[in-house]
């Protein structure tokens, strides 16, 4: 298998490609018709073909000059018809195999594939090849760094798009085991999950720019009026309930949508991850890469007792943090993560709290923001006629929100060393629970700001390739700091301690 | 650092950085003073005036250039002191702590195991006092370990001998 040929993408790229650059294009080239047409001259015949062959061209390009081949020890691509570019990953530094097929991939039965090295976000990119290419391919490259191989037997492997969710596979004697799967009675925490409130609002204010223009504004403005008029109260009930179903709506579709066919397993030494509706993702991580996971509990959630579950792991791109399960019972992302690290410990142990002075510090820093909240309406009333009874209402509320904030981010602090994992408790209104293997710190940096010292506190920040690069203990007490860290990674301490 | 109860404590590295550097530092303290009085200066003289109303200048004007002018030179007076007393190095065989900073005081400690790059670098004015800092970095963004202010050939060995350690470890250090 010395020197083998190069290797074409998919001939079928050559239907979707053209179209993936004419969406790419449509909005500029729209503007441009639109220019060109609303002058004085009329749209001249030949924009319309023009724009086709462009997309036909550049379309086909990708397909043209991007070859890949594996050799023995190595995967290789070339790319590119002006600018050459080619890359190399020896096998044994495949870390990660992901498979994304969009809803235009899945109607001609194509995935794009991914491969990460390990070295930071630069991953090789194959878009695309047919399923069956994929799978195999994946297969290939997952069994080759895997210690135990047997070539996987594509005869077993039926077509069609959908199956990107199940390929396969790598066969090594372990059978796969599944982790977890789609249970749609998490439905339920679709709606507490708030993540997906910063796109709808990001849309309500695209929206509300073009509001003003629409023809549509002055008659609802007047149906407005004249509804006001007698039914205010009405009005805004119907407004509250409207607003809640359609949010429902948006997070129940898009919790479908992004978690279709969930399934979480662990095969030959790796973590794979299906999940999606229209796209399909078919994530794979090297378990040794796997450093650690985080567990959160945002507010809403956790009143209806539900959790996120994370893994951090390194040379993943994404920023190493992959979300491994949808919002789910708390039981079930506890169960999970302690699959994921073998070891349940970590995910059940008692935190140990950070004291009275941590619990002040995080009231202050609460009480700082209630204070600068009010002083907005009071330094606005020297200037502007702003009802007195304003900054009284902002002041109080700000304070009652400060007070609640400062106990609840106070009660996530903590900390915990099992055997082999360092636990870190964190977050404000989030309840965040890190656990990074103790194998995977890197360094240690204790902070201390002027006020800290005054109080023997620190924040103690465990620096790691995995995840966000950082696990970070606010306001512990210096000795507990030091303890940890000297249990977490025995002798890096011990020249210094006394 | 504040007295701590209990048994345990971390020591502080041995060696101090080059005495030079509270030249430095106050030279280059110095030097952004000068920049902060030109600004405030010329906001006071120029830009209040162009957009108070009325006559003069408002009552707040005089104290704020008071403290515009006064706090940078503290910060020369102060400074470079403070952060001689707490910059601290040491480098043994098997890891590396550092202590730096002035209000907020930063100890960093990594295993030389871990270590993936060690670099030395100087700028235009440490180079006229002789000086270099040494970057060791990690697998890890929030890693990389600074040495200010080193005497220029005590930089230059602990780079010839860090390489040597780091380059014999094993692994991809992540």
């Amino acid at each position: 298998m010395s020197e083998p040929d190069w290797q074409r993408l998919s001939a079928r790229n050559l239907l979707i490609d053209p179209v993936k650059v004419l969406g790419q294009f449509a909005f500029p080239a729209a503007i441009a018709l639109v220019g060109i047409s609303s002058g004085d001259r009329a749209m001249p015949w030949w924009a319309v073909p023009v724009v086709a062959l462009g997309a036909v061209v550049f379309g086909v390009l990708p397909w043209l000059t991007t070859f890949y081949r594996t050799t023995d020890t190595q995967f290789q691509t070339r790319s590119g018809l002006l600018n050459k570019k080619s890359k190399t990953a020896p096998l044994d530094r495949v870390r990660s195999v992901d498979l994304e097929a969009s809803l235009l991939h899945r109607l001609v039965g194509l995935t794009k594939v991914q491969i990460g090295t390990g070295v930071d976000d630069d991953r090789i990119t194959l878009d695309s090849l047919t399923v069956r290419e994929a799978a195999d391919l994946r297969a290939f490259l997952l069994s080759r760094r895997a210690p135990v191989t047997v070539p996987a037997d594509a005869d077993t492997l039926p077509a069609g798009a959908d199956e990107v969710a199940t390929p396969g596979g790598v066969r090594t004697g372990e059978p796969a085991r599944v982790l977890a799967e789609i249970d749609w009675a998490w439905l339920r925490f679709a709606p507490f999950s708030l993540a997906r409130l910063v796109v709808v609002a990001a849309a309500v204010g695209a929206l509300s720019q073009f509001g003003d223009q629409l023809p549509v504004a002055d008659t609802a403005e007047s149906a407005w009026h004249w509804v006001a008029q007698f039914a205010l109260s009405l009005v805004i009930a119907g407004l509250v309930i409207g607003a809640l179903v359609s949010w429902i709506m948006v997070a129940v579709t898009g919790y479908v949508v992004q978690w279709w066919n969930m399934r979480l397993t662990r095969e030959a030494g790796s973590l794979q991850l299906t999940a999606g509706l229209f796209t399909t993702r078919s994530i794979t991580v090297e378990e040794k890469r796997v450093r650690g996971v985080e567990m959160k509990e945002p507010v809403l959630l956790r009143l209806v007792g539900g959790a996120e579950l994370a893994t951090l792991a390194t040379g993943v791109g994404s920023g190493g943090v992959t979300a491994i399960l949808p919002p789910c019972p708390r039981s079930v992302a506890t169960s999970v993560g302690a699959d994921v690290l073998e070891t349940h410990e970590p995910m059940s142990v008692a935190l140990t709290q950070h004291g009275p002075a941590a619990r002040r510090r995080a009231w202050i820093r609460q009480l700082w923001g209630a204070l600068l909240v009010t002083a907005i309406p009071l330094v606005a009333s020297l200037w502007l006629a702003v009802p007195t009874w304003l900054p009284v209402v902002v002041g109080v509320v700000a304070l009652a929100f400060a007070a609640v904030s400062g106990e609840s981010a106070y009660r996530h602090l903590g900390h915990a060393t099992t055997p082999e994992h360092l636990v870190v408790g964190s977050g404000e209104l989030t309840r965040v629970r890190t656990v990074l293997e103790h194998d995977g710190i890197i360094g240690w940096v204790v902070q201390q700001s002027w006020f800290q010292r005054r109080l023997a506190l620190a924040t103690l920040v465990a620096t790691t390739a995995a995840g966000a690069e950082r696990v970070v203990a606010r306001d512990i007490p210096l000795t507990a700091a030091i303890r940890l860290a000297d249990a977490s990674t025995p002798g890096v301490l011990s020249p210094w301690l006394s | 650092m504040s007295a701590v109860s209990g048994s345990v404590d971390l020591r502080e590295p041995a060696h101090q950085v080059s005495p030079r550097a509270v030249t430095y530092w106050r030279v280059s303290a110095l030097i952004g003073a000068v920049v902060e009085w030109i600004i405030a200066i010329s906001l006071f003289a120029f830009a209040v005036p162009a957009v108070s109303e009325g006559p003069g200048r408002p009552w707040w004007a005089v104290p704020a250039l008071v403290l515009a002018l006064v706090l940078p030179l503290a910060h020369v007076a102060v400074m470079p002191q403070l952060r001689f007393r707490i910059h601290r190095w040491e480098i043994t065989p098997t890891a590396i702590h550092t202590r730096a900073g002035w209000l907020r005081i930063d100890s960093r400690i990594a295993p030389l195991s871990r270590v993936q790059t060690v670099d030395s670098t100087q700028g235009a004015l440490m180079r006229m006092f002789r000086l270099a800092s040494l970057t060791v970095t990690t697998a890890s963004a929030a890693g990389p370990i600074t040495i200010d202010c080193l005497d220029r050939d005590v930089a230059r060995r602990l780079v010839h001998e860090l390489t040597e350690i780091t380059g014999a470890s094993e692994g991809d250090a992540t």
